[in-house]
């Protein structure tokens, strides 16, 4: 067998339309498990008994299989009455996985923060919800963004694993290929390449902001 | 099929999973020194070569690596069991993870540490051998946990090229039985036995590495 480049370069139009789906998917699972990591982070931390089960909870997600938490969503969902779309179902698991990641982050992000700036909120008299979004949240986010940007990596490289649920993503539509015409050569070599080309240019954008956050940290 | 039943169906898969993992771990360790300590002490061509290898394992998904070696491979006349195939990919994208937590290790040492070695009369592969990687081992250690977590969790993607693994195990028990609710749940109870001890461990040698403990603030 034989690389056959004009296939190849006839591929590439193909798997690359169907990256609108795969890029759908990582924003709306980032910001999925963005929101989801922090309500974890946040339960965690309202008294003793949240403080065991929610560590519990994140430890269960993070020592799982994505893969696995795809199944089981896909799977027993419908058994009790919730029929939701495919790429529904993925953008939950990958939700669901990546807090578990997140709540961690966002846990660093929240220690770091002076121990006077709860003090001083709480001795202002500000509400609970107050302090949570005008005092921690923004100080936290400077914490947190590059970590947080590097999971987005990972989101965005996980989201191949729709395909076993057949969602029409990237690397879906490379499997399609490949069943249809016997070659896997060439369209696991295209969505791959495209994949890693763009995995490293969010890296290399992400170095980047992780440096300037670190001047801004300086001054 | 009672839900302890399909619990020891699908730990009947542990002895692939196991076998990845541990063979996985064989590629895994020496890329990951080998290639973090390349990228820490070369220049020019090649650090850039170095690079991109690692960049290659870890910036392209597990999961389109694995398809593409599994299928590729024997279309360059190259025939190995699925076995082989999934422990070489899995173990090199860990591998290529691990890499970066060697090379920070290394990074993160005070240069006097190489300064005073080379003092004393020390080759600069003894320096490394003998001053610095031995200090950067406690360092990386954590990363190192963590990955190893990751490679068992990844292992469930063998079940994608018919190694019959315990997520293979619970797929065909799914068939069988038609109880996904059961078969999923056992499942993720599974890995979570697997991984759990390590999560903990790895929790702990954090805590242990970390600088000085801070409070943690209830919100």
């Amino acid at each position: 067998m034989t690389f056959d480049l004009g296939f190849a370069a006839s591929l590439l139009p193909v798997i690359a339309r169907s990256l609108g789906t795969t890029l759908a998917v990582t924003v709306a699972s980032c910001i999925g498990s963005a929101l989801l990591g922090f309500v974890l982070e946040i339960a965690r931390r309202t008294g003793r008994p949240m403080r065991f089960s929610m560590r519990l909870v994140i430890d269960f997600i993070r020592s799982t299989p994505v893969l696995v938490q795809l199944y089981f969503l896909y799977y027993v969902l419908p058994i009790y009455g919730v029929r939701l779309p495919a790429l529904v179902v993925g953008v939950a698991a990958l939700s669901t996985y990546y807090s578990g990641y997140l709540a961690e982050v966002f846990k660093a992000g929240i220690d770091g923060i002076p121990g006077g700036q709860f003090e001083a909120a709480r001795s202002l008299g500000l509400s609970r919800p107050t302090i949570l979004l005008r005092v921690i949240a923004p100080q936290m986010l400077h914490n947190v963004a590059a970590p947080t940007g590097t999971y987005f990596i990972s989101v965005f490289k996980s989201t191949p694993y729709l395909a076993v649920i057949a969602v029409p993503e990237a690397f879906g539509s490379a499997l399609d290929v490949a069943s249809d015409t016997f070659r896997y050569a060439e369209p696991m070599v295209v969505v791959g390449a495209l994949f890693l080309a763009i995995a490293v240019a969010f890296s290399s954008l992400l170095h980047r902001l992780e440096r300037r956050l670190a001047r801004a940290g300086q001054r | 099929m009672s839900f302890l039943q399909i619990l020891h169906g699908i730990l009947e898969g542990f002895r692939v999973t196991a076998l990845v993992t541990l063979l996985g771990m064989l590629y895994a360790v020496p890329f990951a020194f080998v290639a973090g300590v390349t990228q820490h002490c070369s220049k020019g061509w090649l650090r850039a070569a170095t690079t991109a290898v690692i960049e290659f394992w870890r910036s392209t998904p597990v999961i389109i690596l694995l398809y593409a070696f599994y299928y590729m491979l024997p279309g360059f006349g190259i025939r190995l069991p699925g076995l082989v195939v999934a422990s070489l990919v899995l173990g090199l994208n860990i591998g290529g993870y691990g890499s970066q937590a060697v090379r920070a290790a290394l990074q993160t040492l005070d240069r006097g540490q190489e300064e005073a070695g080379r003092a004393l009369g020390l080759r600069p592969w003894q320096v490394l051998l003998k001053v610095e990687l031995p200090q950067a081992l406690v360092a990386m250690m954590p990363t190192f946990v963590n990955q190893f977590i990751q490679l068992v969790k990844g292992t469930a993607l063998v079940s994608l090229i018919t190694l019959d693994d315990m997520t293979f195990k619970a797929k065909e028990i799914a068939q069988l039985t038609y109880d996904p609710v059961s078969v999923y749940s056992g499942l993720l109870v599974a890995y979570f036995i697997l991984c759990y001890p390590a999560t903990i461990v790895g929790r702990w040698l954090e805590k242990l590495v970390g600088a000085g403990q801070r409070p943690v603030h209830d919100v």
